[in-house]
């Protein structure tokens, strides 16, 4: 009875660690992509204040560094494009975050629909 | 409604607010003490207000937690202070000559009496 | 009528509507389902106004706010539990609310995050002592008004009005997966609860007795519960409407407060920015103070205490004493660190928890023609009201489910 409880647990707890529970993360990260993208867009079109830029480029960097440390599976793909983009610079072109954004996007749509 | 007539004890009376002759809120009808013998009509001797009447109310786990916060007292309102009953229980006299403003008084001390309007 | 009698409406709708959770959330549920929740937030707009023009109209013909009444009709240990359920859904929420108002400042001034949220705590105590309930209301309420640059930003947007306008048949989505079936459930549910969250009906009703409302108040009621609420749907409905339109087709979910700025920056630049920025500002601030004061209000009228702000801060000791220990803890929780987003999330479950009961006791009252004489409930809203009780119940049993099989909305 013990062993088939411990199994069961066992058995639990890895499928917590598959790919499909950092699904909610990789779709964290697209987003943060995006809207770093977006954010870098209209300050080069004069459209927002230097003090939002900052401030939002701080605040999405530490949204980012969070998703990073929940995934489970750190050394996957995605777990290796999500710290890429972490490590690019605050005033990177919005088409390269962009890109950054539709590879997660490839990525959360493969594996929703596995 | 008047106080000489019959009344629901828990629909129209139990958890009722408390406002006093001065229009000041002092507490709630925790619970009510009755007198009379067996097979007489009972009355309501008086309303009592206070932490001290959850013992019968509460679980004594919660009734501990109560008494340690804010104590055991209980005051007694008699009868024959409580002047109508309608969607509060109005009462003849200040609540503070039954004892029922105490703690709001010890609170004002520490209350600064000056910047607002 | 005096317009400014209005600002109850107002404020308690701006901080209820779109307070720091509603933002981020109508923003993600536009950018994730298009226009096809809009329904939801009107449905749920008629909710709101149905039980505030009740719990206001109870305010005025008996004089009596909605927590007295919740203790009379449920009993102590069942009115305790409501209590101790509403305190910490508030109590959460208006970390959340503080924790949002220094977010925003660091996001208009650079102004550094853990000192601001001191400061602002700080500011919201002395506004609530200095000022009386009327000019709490007005300051907050029409400082909230900042935020219908959303409004005018969805004109400047050019939305596809057709389409827009289609968002307001119930409907669910075409073509979803079980997934995304379950993450609509999730929003609509939370857009329930978010929508009529109990501090505002709270707030609301005890407005009304410090305002000093009697029968001859019952039109302003009835008309600042509508006009009130009514303008929070339309605000939060145009941050959902600009959020389709604009981060939708670009894979933006906002994740932080700060990115529902850009649905104004986009059309109007630094200056659209600077006024949804100042909008979001006093209306989080407004629904800080909302649910400091109606967790205040909560506590003293359950335990028969003197309370309100129409009387000065040494009249009212307890219930004074009482909202800034309540600002205090709620300053404690924001220093945990702990992400003001999370501190959301749980503040809605919560709160769900405690709907259907804190809309019984005021349903059955409100109707109630021993108490409330010839302005009774009316037999349509009586029909509504328990109609929307239903919808409440349900919600509050689904809630929790969706919660964890979508991950709290993020699939």
């Amino acid at each position: 009875m013990r062993r088939r409880t411990a199994l069961v647990f066992i058995l639990l707890t890895g499928c917590g660690k598959s790919p499909q529970s950092d699904i909610q993360y990789i779709k964290q990260a697209r987003s943060i992509a995006a809207e770093w993208a977006l954010v870098n867009e209209q300050a080069s079109a004069g459209q927002i204040t230097a003090i939002y830029a900052s401030s939002m480029h701080r605040w999405l960097h530490d949204e980012l560094r969070t998703a990073s440390k929940s995934l489970s599976q750190p050394h996957s793909r995605y777990g290796l494009e999500i710290r890429v983009l972490l490590a690019e610079p605050k005033d990177t072109s919005p088409d390269r975050l962009q890109r950054h954004a539709a590879q997660l996007k490839q990525i959360e749509s493969h594996l929703e629909s596995a | 409604m008047k106080p000489d007539g019959p009344i629901k004890l828990v629909s129209q009376l139990l958890d009722l607010p408390i406002v006093d002759s001065d229009g000041c809120y002092c507490g709630i009808v925790d619970d009510v003490e009755l007198t009379g013998t067996p097979g007489q009509l009972l009355k309501v001797k008086s309303l009592l207000v206070g932490p001290g009447t959850y013992r019968e109310r509460l679980p004594n786990w919660a009734f501990g937690l109560v008494r340690t916060v804010a104590g055991d007292h209980i005051a007694r309102v008699p009868w024959s202070k409580v002047r109508s009953i309608g969607s509060t229980v109005r009462l003849s006299v200040p609540g503070g000559t039954l004892g029922l403003l105490k703690s709001e008084v010890r609170v004002e001390r520490f209350i600064p009496h000056k910047g607002a309007f | 009528m005096n317009p400014l009698e209005l600002t109850l409406g107002i404020m308690t709708a701006v901080g209820g509507f779109v307070d720091i959770s509603e933002l981020v959330f109508a923003a993600k549920a536009g950018s994730t389902f298009g226009f096809a929740l809009i329904w939801v937030f009107a449905f749920s707009t008629v909710g709101i106004i149905v039980f505030s023009e009740m719990s206001g109209r109870v305010a005025a013909v008996a004089k009596q706010p909605v927590f007295n009444l919740m203790r009379h009709r449920l009993g102590l240990k069942l009115g305790l539990v409501v209590l101790a359920a509403s305190i910490i859904s508030n109590l959460i929420t208006c970390a959340a609310e503080i924790g949002g108002v220094a977010l925003i400042l660091n996001y208009l001034t650079g102004a550094p995050y853990l000192p601001m949220t001191i400061a602002v705590t700080l500011g919201l105590i002395v506004s609530i002592w200095v000022l009386p309930f009327k000019w709490i209301e007005r300051a907050y309420g029409l400082l909230g008004l900042f935020m219908i640059i959303f409004a005018v930003a969805l004109f400047a947007n050019h939305p596809p009005w057709h389409e827009l306008a289609s968002g307001f048949v119930p409907q669910v989505p075409k073509g979803l997966s079980t997934k995304e079936l379950l993450n609509f459930g999730y929003f609509a549910v939370a857009i329930v609860s978010a929508v009529m969250f109990p501090y505002e009906v709270y707030f609301y009703s005890s407005g009304g007795i410090e305002e000093g409302w009697g029968p001859k108040d019952i039109l302003t009621n009835r008309l600042t519960s509508i006009l009130g609420m009514g303008l929070g749907s339309l605000l939060a409905i145009s941050i959902l409407a600009n959020s389709a339109i604009l981060f939708g087709p670009v894979n933006v979910d906002p994740e932080i407060p700060g990115s529902v700025a850009l649905e104004a920056a986009i059309p109007f630049g630094k200056w659209g920015l600077v006024i949804a920025l100042l909008g979001m500002l006093f209306a989080v601030a407004g629904a800080g103070v909302e649910t400091c004061l109606a967790n205040a209000y909560s506590i003293a009228q359950f335990f028969g205490w003197q309370w309100g702000r129409h009387k000065k801060p040494w009249e009212a000791p307890r219930f004074t004493l009482t909202w800034i220990v309540l600002f205090l803890a709620a300053l404690v929780l924001v220093l945990t660190g702990v992400n003001v987003m999370t501190l959301v999330e749980f503040a809605v479950l919560f709160s769900i928890l405690v709907l259907p009961l804190t809309y019984l006791p005021l349903l059955l009252l409100s109707g109630d023609r021993e108490f409330m004489g010839q302005y009774a409930n009316g037999s349509t809203t009586r029909a509504l009201g328990w109609f929307y009780f239903g919808i409440v119940a349900a919600a509050a049993v689904a809630a929790l489910p969706l919660y964890l099989l979508t991950s709290g909305g993020n699939g």
